[in-house]
């Protein structure tokens, strides 16, 4: 797998490089593989790390999804009952557990690029 | 911030909960507690540190369900409530904190807050208090800290009330190994 946290683990503990990318695939493998590039496309354009994706050809649910994510990295207490209980519409329950970890590890994700996890531990 | 579940509980006769909410993706939480154990069992970098981040963490991202728990090798390693009171805004001048533990603080602070906060300085001091193994334990455990809290708090699983309370450190089960 790719991503900061795994790239300072992978030159550091290896043990714990296997453990964190199987976490990570487990909740990736939990959701459809396009919602999930747009989740991780879509936080990473909140934190000013690329360009969001065009949702013009997306659905309502994805698109509700999105805008959901989008919320993740700075107003996570700010996230309505009501925009949960839509994302849970579209996804169910197993679906809304997953998109919610797999949301959250995105913006970690960033947050640990933007500090340059891996050069710190060496790599 | 909702104190009321917006997720069920996949375990029948128990509340909703962290654990009883990541039940309804066993393959998930099979992985994370893994994770999470092996992370807290390993001790290239103390619980004592891990813990100062992960409290610093919850008092940031407004955790409560995470800001009342004490894990007890931590507990062990000196933690007590008198030096967690000083991981707050100021913990720069704060006389009970080592200065291994502010570094780390303020690579806390700059990873779930603002990258601006590690700059040069602190950068440094980092690097001169931690190996890069110890770092990238660190910055493994402060980023699931993060997710946890945010996952936590948007599931709508934070306790209205909850008393400080000491926990058992995570750890790998033997049957999982």
């Amino acid at each position: 797998m790719s991503g900061p946290i795994h790239a300072s683990l992978a030159a550091t503990n290896g043990a714990l490089a296997e453990k964190y990318a199987a976490f990570v695939a487990a909740s990736e493998g939990a959701l459809s593989p396009e919602l999930v590039a747009l989740v991780r496309q879509a936080v990473a354009a909140v934190h000013g790390m690329g360009e969001g994706p065009d949702e013009s050809a997306l659905d309502e649910a994805t698109r509700t999804a999105l805008a959901y994510a989008r919320r993740m990295p700075f107003e996570h207490t700010a996230i309505s009952d009501d925009e949960a209980a839509a994302v849970t519409h579209h996804l169910g329950e197993p679906g809304f557990v997953a998109f919610s970890v797999v949301t959250a590890l995105a913006d970690a994700e960033c947050r640990a690029a933007q500090v340059d996890l891996p050069e710190l531990s060496g790599v | 911030m909702s104190t009321i579940p917006r997720v069920s509980s996949a375990i029948a006769g128990e509340p909703a909960h962290f654990g009883s909410v990541l039940a309804h993706q066993p393959e998930i939480a099979a992985r994370f507690f893994e994770l999470y154990g092996a992370f807290w069992g390993s001790d290239v970098l103390a619980a004592r540190i891990k813990e100062v981040a992960r409290m610093r963490n919850a008092r940031v991202t407004e955790c409560g369900f995470c800001r009342n728990v004490r894990f007890d090798k931590a507990l062990g390693e000196g933690l007590v409530e008198e030096v967690v009171d000083d991981i707050t805004d100021g913990y720069e001048t704060s006389d009970k904190l080592t200065e291994t533990e502010k570094a780390v603080l303020k690579f806390t602070d700059a990873l779930i807050h603002d990258p601006e906060l590690l700059n040069g300085d602190a950068r440094t001091a980092l690097q001169q208090h931690l190996t890069p193994q110890q770092i990238a334990e660190l910055g493994l455990g402060v980023s699931l800290f993060l997710a946890l809290a945010k996952a936590l708090i948007t599931m709508g699983l934070e306790p209205e009330q909850m008393d400080r309370t000491v926990l058992p450190t995570p750890a790998v089960l033997e049957a999982a190994e």
